[in-house]
């Protein structure tokens, strides 16, 4: 950890970066930081608390400017971050990863193809909690499973903080707030909140790298973000396709390939 | 508010025989921003667009729907009349009140209910229109032609006698086709390759065309008046600008025992070849698949031969570009094997053959010159049975189709078969004499009259080998059903005429449409037979569908006249139902955020990145742009944008969505 944060202010010092992006602790728990110069980078914390997805920034122009900014990266960042780079957001140029491996060895990553090439060694598994309720959903027949989700999101007020913290949700117009025409009624309420819902999660079909952010973010404890995990999860065998794995152009969705299984259609 | 007229027309009674259209009329002349609802006869008749015309300017209407027939039909109509008037002709809908409600349902009030609803979703829309220009686009004025058999020859000749210039390109090392195989043609019997052969060679010869022979289509990108082709020159391995057709490389080839395509089998080939004398180019190319030198690596003795040094071993498949504005294509048929029918011996018996192959034992240039010997000893056959419609008209073989020619080539091949063989008997199986065409049915009479062909009409259940003979079990159903056994020595199967292999292919890479049997689709069966439902490709020959010779020539010219008619212009004009990103004042610019999703589902490749640049050059962002040439207005771009920033013009999310709810918000 001391060795990042003397990294995190030599790139700030020598001018290789002008923003590093890392966690600082907070009152309860690790909070993101933004650290301009080599006083702040002292800051910096990188360990197991830390699992905010900090690739959410890296797309807000307004946060990393122009030049080059670093990044301390979870694997869940790093798999948003091959995403986002597939979806042309990211740059080479303007990227430095800054990580700290499993034997405690600060990793720096300049490339796609490097970051690429480190997270293939970590496959992508369902934790305890998400198996808990996974196992559950996936053991209910058609009814339960939407009478259970219209319960879930029944409790949704739209506060969106799903879509704030989701690093793929970066777009400067968000369907919800297209009206002309008004697709998504903006009220909370039942079918207006099914609408946001189910627009949210066909919008991050092949996209969706699991991270957990959206679910971590909800105010009320809807477990959303399994609703795109196991959309993932049950895209990836048809499409030998993982979003945020392989470096690969395009989606799932929106190309065609010979290989393509595509089993369900038939 | 809008002032919209909407115009109801009866199509005859077409339409008012199912559906109340004075009501429709009505009811829809109280919808809110209706300025103006009439019903009329005949809408697209000269006083029917003169209503319309005097509606524009005396109510001022913003927009018009008019409630008729399919789009496909009057919408050019009813828009010209529009545009007449001084209303842009994209502010014009039509509400398709025949096909999808007169024609289909039965007269009651939910008929006309639903046509009321069909015109409501349409003047909802039509509030939403926005004007839009068309959109001109330059004309390449230069030809491809796929294919060159006669269909592909008579076509390029055509074109390029207007004075265009014309690409043709052909799968094999020759042009020809299958014409060039044929013995004699019915109904003059005049032989085929005298009259086609002078034709090759003024292709060849011709200024305007430009000749690629074993050579095939890789892609085809554009659109109408601007196509890309990519052609793959397969390698020759032999240098034809130094190459003088000499032949002595031929005649030295040691692997001389591969079926000759030409001979359908019947005859060999080398591995070095032209495929026959009369062959444009005459010169050779080397089979890679069968070269001994390919194969295994050693042999070379066409090199040697060779005292021009044009045999290039090295050589590789060649990928040119070329930009055409029209496509003819005219790939032409194939016709099934013998090994297609388990009853007649699953290809097993030499001496059973395809009408094909007939026409090369009868073919002065086949394999036995002319005369009409067995394949399997080379015995004059005594005893010749045809069979026609062998798999044609045979649902329970999946061709359930006439293959058209077969009815008359058979009357030939036994007309031929006296002819040449004076003491010989011949017996056609039949199902029915097609004989339509001038001079065919007295062909056919002269074949059973005078050259005493045995007609007998009905099926062949069955035919096997026995002592040397072939038995052939039929039925004459003119005597009752009676059983006929013919001990033949020679059994001719008129065999189905099918697409020619690769063709649901090339069709794909052309994105032209192809029947269940994958013969290529023409727009309309009557009015259009000869253009595709892709605009600017064209069809020629049976590639369509089977057909004889004068057929063919005759569409190949009618394709050559389309396509000289396209050329004629030096602009095209064409809808601007394209897709567009939508663009936004600063900072904003656009709402696309340039994740390109549309750009891989693209099928087409139709969007490009557009860099938004500040004042001192930097990088602001970059967006989705569609190219306006090569988008076709397919939508599925709309469907895949997440933040709604890309929209088909004419079928923008908002007019849709109008639509569809003014039939919810009842």
């Amino acid at each position: 950890m001391e060795k990042l944060r003397e990294r995190a202010a030599a790139i700030l010092a020598d001018g290789t970066v002008s923003l590093v992006i890392g966690y600082e602790e907070g009152t309860k728990r690790p909070r993101p930081l933004f650290c301009h110069d080599g006083e702040s980078a002292r800051k910096l914390i990188f360990d197991s608390r830390c699992f905010h997805n900090l690739a959410v920034y890296l797309t807000k122009k307004e946060l990393v400017g122009n030049g080059r900014f670093a990044v301390t990266a979870t694997i869940s960042t790093l798999r948003s971050i091959m995403q986002l780079y597939v979806e042309n957001q990211l740059s080479e140029d303007k990227l430095l990863i800054l990580t700290v491996d499993l034997s405690g060895t600060l990793r720096e990553f300049v490339t796609f193809d490097e970051i690429s090439a480190y997270v293939e060694q970590f496959e992508l598994k369902r934790s305890e909690r998400e198996q808990a309720i996974l196992t559950r959903i996936e053991g209910m027949t058609r009814e339960e499973r939407w009478n259970f989700w219209q319960e879930e999101m029944s409790h949704c007020f739209k506060c969106y903080a799903c879509r704030s913290a989701c690093p793929l949700c970066y777009c400067t117009k968000c369907v919800v707030e297209v009206n002309r025409p008004q697709w998504i009624n903006p009220w909370p309420a039942p079918v207006a909140n099914m609408e946001w819902h189910i627009n949210r999660a066909m919008h991050m079909v092949g996209r969706c790298t699991a991270c957990g952010a959206c679910g971590d973010a909800c105010p009320v404890g809807i477990p959303i973000d399994l609703i795109t995990r196991k959309m993932m999860e049950d895209m990836a065998p048809e499409f030998g396709y993982i979003p945020g794995l392989p470096v690969k152009k395009g989606n799932a969705l929106s190309t065609w390939k010979l290989d393509d299984r595509e089993q369900f259609i038939r | 508010m809008s002032k919209i007229g909407v115009f109801i027309c009866h199509c005859g009674e077409n339409i008012s025989a199912t559906v109340d259209v004075e009501r429709v009329a009505r009811e829809i002349g109280g919808m809110e921003g209706v300025a103006h609802a009439i019903d009329y006869k005949y809408m697209c008749s000269d006083p029917g667009q003169t209503f319309i015309k005097e509606a524009v300017k005396k109510y001022d209407l913003d927009g018009v729907v008019v409630g008729a027939c399919s789009p496909r039909m009057h919408e050019p109509t009813f828009r010209r009349a529009c545009a007449e008037a001084g209303l842009n002709p994209y502010l014009c809908e039509m509400a398709n009140l025949r096909e999808h409600c007169s024609w289909v349902h039965e007269k009651g009030e939910e008929t006309t209910e639903k046509a009321i609803d069909l015109v409501k979703m349409l003047v909802e829309k039509v509030k939403k229109n926005n004007p839009l220009e068309s959109i001109k686009v330059p004309v390449t004025k230069r030809a491809l032609v796929i294919g060159g058999g006669i269909a592909g020859i008579q076509a390029s000749l055509d074109i390029a006698n207007t004075g265009h210039k014309v690409i043709l390109i052909e799968r094999d090392p020759s042009i020809g086709g299958h014409m060039s195989q044929l013995s004699e043609t019915f109904p003059t019997l005049d032989c085929s390759q005298c009259i086609l052969t002078p034709r090759m060679v003024e292709v060849a010869q011709h200024p305007n065309i430009k000749l690629y022979t074993y050579a095939e289509l890789e892609s085809l990108e554009g659109f109408i008046g601007n196509f890309t082709a990519k052609i793959r020159l397969k390698a020759k391995s032999v240098n034809y600008s130094t190459c003088t057709g000499c032949g002595a490389c031929i005649q030295k080839c040691p692997v001389k025992k591969i079926p000759s395509e030409f001979n359908a089998g019947l005859g060999t080939r080398t591995a070095i070849y032209v495929p026959f004398p009369q062959a444009v180019p005459n010169k050779p190319v080397i089979d890679r698949v069968n070269c001994n030198y390919y194969k295994r690596g050693a042999c070379k003795i066409c090199e040697k031969t060779c005292q021009v040094g044009s045999i290039e071993w090295d050589k590789e498949d060649e990928i040119i570009s070329e930009e055409v504005g029209a496509v003819v294509l005219a790939t032409g048929f194939d016709v099934k094997g013998t090994d297609f029918f388990p009853e007649y011996g699953y290809g097993k018996y030499k001496d059973v053959l395809t009408g094909l192959q007939f026409e090369r034992l009868a073919s002065a240039s086949g394999p036995t010159f002319g005369e009409i010997r067995r394949p399997s000893d080379g015995a004059i056959p005594k005893k010749i049975v045809f069979i026609a419609c062998a798999g044609s008209r045979d649902p329970a073989k999946g061709i359930p189709y006439c293959s058209k020619i077969c009815c008359m080539y058979t009357a030939k091949h036994a007309m031929l078969y006296q002819h040449k063989v004076h003491d010989g008997e011949s017996t056609v199986f039949y199902m029915d004499i097609r004989a339509g065409g001038k001079n065919y049915e007295e062909f056919v009479r002269r074949a059973i009259e005078e050259d005493t062909v045995n007609y007998v009409r009905g099926r062949v259940a069955r035919v096997y080998e026995k002592n040397g003979k072939l038995i052939v079990k039929g039925v004459d159903t003119l005597l009752g059903g009676e059983q006929v056994e013919i001990e033949a020595d020679m059994v001719v199967l008129a065999t189905a005429g099918v697409a020619n292999c690769g063709s649901e292919q090339l069709a794909q890479k052309l994105h032209v449409s192809y029947d269940p049997y994958h013969f290529f689709a023409e727009a309309h069966p009557k009015l259009k037979p000869v253009e595709t439902n892709t605009a600017g490709i064209f069809l020629a020959g049976a590639c369509q569908a089977p057909k004889d010779i004068p057929e063919t020539v005759g569409m190949a010219s009618g394709a050559a006249v389309k396509v000289a008619a396209l050329f004629s212009n030096n602009e095209l004009v064409r809808e601007p139902i394209i897709a567009v990103v939508n663009r936004l004042a600063p900072p904003l610019y656009s709402t696309c955020v340039g994740c390109f999703m549309c750009e891989t589902a693209c099928p087409y490749n139709a969007i490009e990145h557009e860099e938004i640049k500040a004042r001192d050059g930097s990088l602001i962002r970059t967006i989705a742009r569609v190219n306006s040439g090569l988008c076709q207005g397919c939508g599925t771009c709309v469907a895949f944008c997440r933040s709604k920033s890309i929209d088909i013009q004419g079928y923008t999310n908002e007019q849709v969505y109008a639509e569809v709810m003014s039939l919810l918000n009842d």
